[in-house]
């Protein structure tokens, strides 16, 4: 199919309704089979991606699924508003976001959203000492290298969630700073704040977990008791 | 700015990182680290952060999902 300007697709649409005479009066659709084709080919090669963000968003496997069939039926009635050659997968993720802020945020609460940004490190739970003891850097590289997907999704997971979704962005899609604040609705300077915090935290729960499996000790004896 | 750099290097890690920063100052903390065992250290640590996190979120919708979004589509 075509993967040209977003007129391309009304166009073929209007030719088709027009022109075609002896076409069987089939009900008239809402939208063009040729914008239906152009949306399954351009948008739904990024299911899995909406996914694995929807099942860091939800936490659950049933969640996710709906919440990514919501996305992708909410950007199919958009479609017409999707600017061709601008990012689609961030257009979706922007969707998806709000989306999940609108359905199921509401559901799952916690007393801190809202305003986890003002929050002072120390409330987070002490992420400050990470920085220090430069020797056993190395050997945090490689502890951190040495856990399992699984420990790694943990933490994840006991991130709040707006650090963990900047995380998300950044580092599973590689998104920019500015593609993260289009998708998160928030300003650059919170996208980093937000990312820097979440990488913290990620990195202090880590190597907790690392040094309680014994995988190696340094960091966290280091500086100490954080709980 | 071999030893003098680190404040600096330190601050701009994560941007580097993330390829964030200007050609000239992405170039400055990469001179920096080149001469500095430690910055370098960090910024590995900050490199398997990444790795592991990015390799630990990839799914596989199920393959159900596809055909249930393909319907809810038709409507």
């Amino acid at each position: 199919m075509l993967l040209e300007a977003p007129h391309n697709a009304g166009e073929v649409h209007s030719i088709l309704m027009n022109t075609d005479e002896n076409a069987e009066p089939l009900e008239p659709p809402k939208k063009g089979a040729a914008t239906k084709a152009l949306f399954e080919e351009q948008a739904l090669q990024y299911m899995d991606q909406l996914y694995a963000a929807a099942m860091r968003m939800t936490r659950n496997p049933a969640d996710a699924a709906d919440l990514v069939q919501e996305t992708f039926v909410k950007a199919y009635q958009a479609f017409g508003q999707f600017q061709q050659g601008t990012n689609l997968k961030a257009w979706l993720y922007r969707i998806q976001t709000n989306t999940f802020i609108n359905n199921y945020r509401k559901n799952q609460r916690n007393p801190y959203q809202g305003t986890i940004d003002e929050l002072e490190d120390w409330q987070l739970g002490g992420a400050e000492s990470v920085t220090q003891h430069t020797s056993t850097r190395s050997a945090e590289a490689e502890a951190i290298d040495h856990l399992p997907d699984s420990a790694v999704k943990d933490a994840l997971q006991a991130v709040p969630e707006d650090f963990r979704m900047a995380v998300y962005f950044a580092d599973v899609e590689g998104f920019s700073y500015q593609e993260i604040a289009d998708i998160m609705k928030t300003p650059v300077g919170t996208v980093m704040s937000r990312l820097h915090r979440g990488r913290r935290m990620l990195r202090e729960l880590l190597a907790e977990y690392a040094a309680d499996r014994g995988i190696v000790v340094p960091v966290a004896a280091s500086k100490g008791s954080t709980k | 700015m071999t030893d003098c750099g680190c404040d600096k290097a330190k601050a701009e890690l994560e941007e580097f990182l993330h390829n964030e920063l200007e050609p000239m100052d992405a170039a400055d903390v990469a001179e920096h680290m080149a001469n500095c065992t430690d910055c370098t250290h960090e910024h590995l640590v900050g490199l398997t952060l990444t790795q592991k996190v990015r390799a630990a979120c990839q799914e596989q919708a199920p393959s159900e999902l596809r055909d249930r979004v393909l319907s809810a589509l038709k409507d």
